[in-house]
């Protein structure tokens, strides 16, 4: 979005919001962050303060929101501006969701280490489910925040990645639950978490595909991943 | 800068105008360069850009509306379903019975609202009475002016107002039954109901008639449109489906006159 | 004192100064009128209408001098307001090419100007010598050549005031340039016209001058073109240079009735533009 708009303050408006989307994204990373802490070590004090700055994300989720109607009613945005807008307003709902998936880490962090049953270093593939998970979303709020399509594609890719360790965290629960009964609740209660941050996942891609729309102004929402390369690369 | 002509996506769509390396010039000054271009029939076309880019000069070439003055000159090719209207055998009358054009202010004739509409059918038919006084009635309900005139049609046309006369001067040129339709700016005289007024009505005479209207307001232009050409300092720079130039635009300069980075 | 109380004592004094100045010509112009009332006051009376104007020393009327100015005058604006019109319309509509028009306008504007003297004498010569007598077809035609000046330009003027944009709306639906002519911009500019008329009429029914050389007079009724015919100015200026009493009231009476005529044609001409001239 090269030069600037003949009213300075078209251009501040626009700018307040992206560095509130970006500001939202930080908050967000470090509640997901301090969730996976959280859980991979039992502090008590993170879990609490994760739980507790959730309606601080769903306050930047309404407020970017509003603005982003604002500046639709006042400047009636065409083209690159435009597509700025749709996206950042579903950016901004994703980045809800996945703060929603922190905190519902956090509880049932909170729960397993309540009940005392847990063996976390046995639930190494979760840590590295959540790295990904967490690497996904860094990456594509960076490339939210240099407008780089050939980044937002490589979080696409990631995605497959994740599904497959969801996938194999299963088996290992599965095995777990069949080896001891005791453990069944606490596993369950680890499905959920692992369930949590594949949907961190599949919302940092959305935001992802949200990018390259902006940048490409091609909706690659539902396509194979090679179409997506092609469309952000080429 | 020069962009090649960019064809409308349907290719099903006849063109009922075609633009071939039209220049045109207001005695020295090079007002259009090379033009190429194609108007699809039956739908609305829109000329957008900046003040001074050219677009009501290339509205008026297709009815040869500068042949009035002396000074300004066309040269290169504008084919009407087929045939070259800026040859020197072109009938201009004829012409312009088929090509109508309504301007930017409201120019009703000094006689009652009935001869205004009536003046273009005498021109070109002799309709007994009752059948001039049901292509009025057609005319003026086409215009959505029917009901708030039916009751004052010896009046003078003057004693309209402003939306309501430049209604009249749309139903005063479809009352000739064109093919082509030229607005030129038709609402910005207006105030914002008399223009959504207007909006509508292209709407819906865009099923019977093509329609190429030049507008300063962009937004009035993703509104009304199929069609959109982006004009600057004479050249065609873009011509695309609407809602792509809107949303996508391809060149940079259009996306830079659509989200206001001018300068 | 400071520059507010200044400016309003200039202002207030300039505004006294125009009044005083209205009202000095006003005053002029009251006193012929009345003048003109006192001194003909005697003549005035049906007589006047009805009685033909009488030998030296006997009471009468003017009769044939007011119908041979109104059917001279009548003729004469038949004549000159076509070809004014025409001119008009050739000026406004196709002066924009070429060298005929700027020309014509010059020419018409020394015309305008013209002493009626010389334009009494001009037809005088080739008209009045040529048929060894005056006639009030002379006349007619001295009057015709003063209507032709002021309607040519009047006529221009008011066709360049119609926009525009109501020619080339007229000719957007296909009409020829002699049809956008005729049925649009000369029926707007239709008031101004006529007003253009209204004041050359006024104009040439106080003209002495060129009546002298060509109509001269005739102190019986006489409808005859082709002979001389009676008409005001003349009359005026025959009788009041006479010594006798009823003659110079006839005068005066004479006087009074171009007078008054003048300025009911001058109002006639501005409550009609007025009324009917519609807003661009």
């Amino acid at each position: 979005m090269g030069s600037e708009h003949l009213s300075k303050q078209y251009d501040t408006d626009l700018e307040t919001l992206r560095s509130g989307v970006l500001q939202m994204g930080g908050l967000v990373e470090s509640q997901v962050r301090g969730a996976i802490d959280a859980f991979a070590h039992g502090n008590q004090e993170l879990m609490d303060q994760v739980i507790a700055n959730e309606p601080k994300v769903n306050g930047c989720e309404v407020s970017i929101d509003n603005d982003c109607s604002h500046i639709i009613v006042k400047r009636q945005p065409a083209a690159g501006d435009l597509r700025l807008i749709m996206a950042i307003s579903k950016t901004v709902t994703d980045l809800e969701r996945i703060g929603d998936e922190a905190e519902k880490i956090a509880r049932m962090s909170r729960q397993i280490h309540e009940r005392g049953h847990a063996d976390i270093h046995r639930f190494a593939t979760v840590r590295h489910a959540a790295d990904i998970a967490l690497s996904m979303l860094r990456q594509a709020l960076d490339a939210f925040a240099r407008l780089d399509a050939a980044d937002a594609a490589a979080v696409i890719r990631q995605d497959v990645a994740i599904d497959t360790e969801f996938r194999s965290i299963l088996r290992q629960l599965i095995t777990f639950m069949m080896e001891d009964p005791r453990t069944i609740s606490t596993a369950l209660e680890i499905v959920w978490i692992a369930k949590a941050i594949e949907r961190i996942g599949d919302h940092s891609k959305n935001i992802a595909e949200d990018v390259i729309y902006i940048v490409k102004g091609t909706d690659v929402r539902h396509t194979a991943v090679e179409v997506v390369e092609r469309e952000a690369i080429g | 800068m020069n962009a090649a002509v960019l064809q409308p996506t349907e290719q099903t769509v006849n063109q009922k105008i075609r633009v071939k390396g039209l220049d045109f010039y207001y005695g020295a000054f090079h007002a259009l360069k090379d033009i190429n271009l194609e108007i699809p029939e039956r739908k609305v076309t829109a000329f957008i850009g900046p003040s001074g880019c050219g677009k009501s000069t290339l509205l008026r070439t297709f009815n040869r509306m500068y042949a009035l003055y002396p000074s300004q000159e066309a040269h290169g090719e504008i084919l009407l379903d087929g045939e070259n209207i800026l040859a020197p055998s072109q009938d201009l009358n004829r012409l312009r019975a088929k090509v109508g054009m309504v301007f930017q202010k409201p120019t009703p004739f000094p006689m009652s609202i009935y001869d205004n509409i009536a003046f273009g059918v005498r021109l070109y038919e002799t309709l007994p009475a009752r059948e001039m006084e049901e292509r009025v009635e057609w005319a003026l309900r086409k215009a959505a002016l029917w009901d708030e005139a039916k009751d004052k049609l010896r009046q003078s046309g003057t004693s309209l107002s402003g939306g309501q006369q430049q209604r009249l001067c749309i139903a005063r040129a479809i009352a000739v039954r064109p093919e082509v339709l030229l607005l030129d700016e038709p609402a910005s005289a207006l105030d914002p109901i008399s223009t959504g007024r207007i909006e509508e009505l292209v709407h819906e005479l865009k099923s019977d008639y093509t329609i190429v209207i030049v507008t300063h307001n962009m937004q009035q232009a993703a509104r009304v449109s199929d069609y959109t050409a982006y004009m600057y300092l004479g050249n065609l720079v873009e011509f695309g489906v609407t809602d792509e130039i809107f949303i996508k635009p391809k060149m940079k300069e259009t996306e830079d006159y659509i989200t206001g980075r001018f300068g | 004192m400071n520059l507010y109380t200044k400016r309003l004592f200039v202002n207030r004094f300039n505004l006294l100064v125009s009044l005083f100045a209205m009202l000095f010509g006003l005053f002029w112009l009251a006193w012929i009128l009345y003048t003109l009332v006192v001194a003909g006051f005697t003549a005035l009376g049906p007589s006047l209408f009805l009685q033909m104007t009488p030998p030296p020393g006997s009471s009468g009327g003017l009769l044939n001098p007011i119908a041979g100015s109104l059917l001279m005058a009548a003729v004469g604006t038949l004549i000159g307001t076509p070809v004014g019109i025409m001119a008009g319309i050739y000026l406004a509509e196709f002066g924009s090419r070429g060298w005929l028009a700027p020309v014509t306008r010059f020419i018409n504007d020394i015309l305008l100007s013209a002493p009626s003297i010389v334009i009494g004498l001009f037809i005088y010569e080739i008209y009045v010598v040529n048929t060894r007598h005056f006639s009030a077809w002379a006349g007619t035609m001295a009057l015709a050549l003063i209507v032709i000046p002021v309607v040519i330009r009047t006529t221009e003027n008011m066709l360049r005031l119609v926009p525009d944009s109501l020619r080339e709306a007229a000719a957007a639906l296909g009409a020829s340039q002699w049809k956008v002519i005729t049925l649009v911009t000369v029926r707007a500019a239709k008031a101004g016209i006529v007003t253009g008329v209204l004041l050359a009429v006024a104009r040439i029914s106080g003209e002495t001058a060129p009546l002298l050389f060509t109509a001269l007079n005739n102190q019986f009724w006489s409808v005859d073109m082709n002979a001389p015919m009676a008409n005001l100015p003349v009359v005026i200026f025959q009788f009041a240079m006479s010594p006798y009493d009823s003659w110079q009231h006839l005068a005066w009476a004479g006087a009074l009735i171009i007078t008054l005529g003048v300025l009911v044609l001058n109002i006639l001409a501005r409550v009609f533009f007025r009324s009917r001239t519609p807003t661009y």
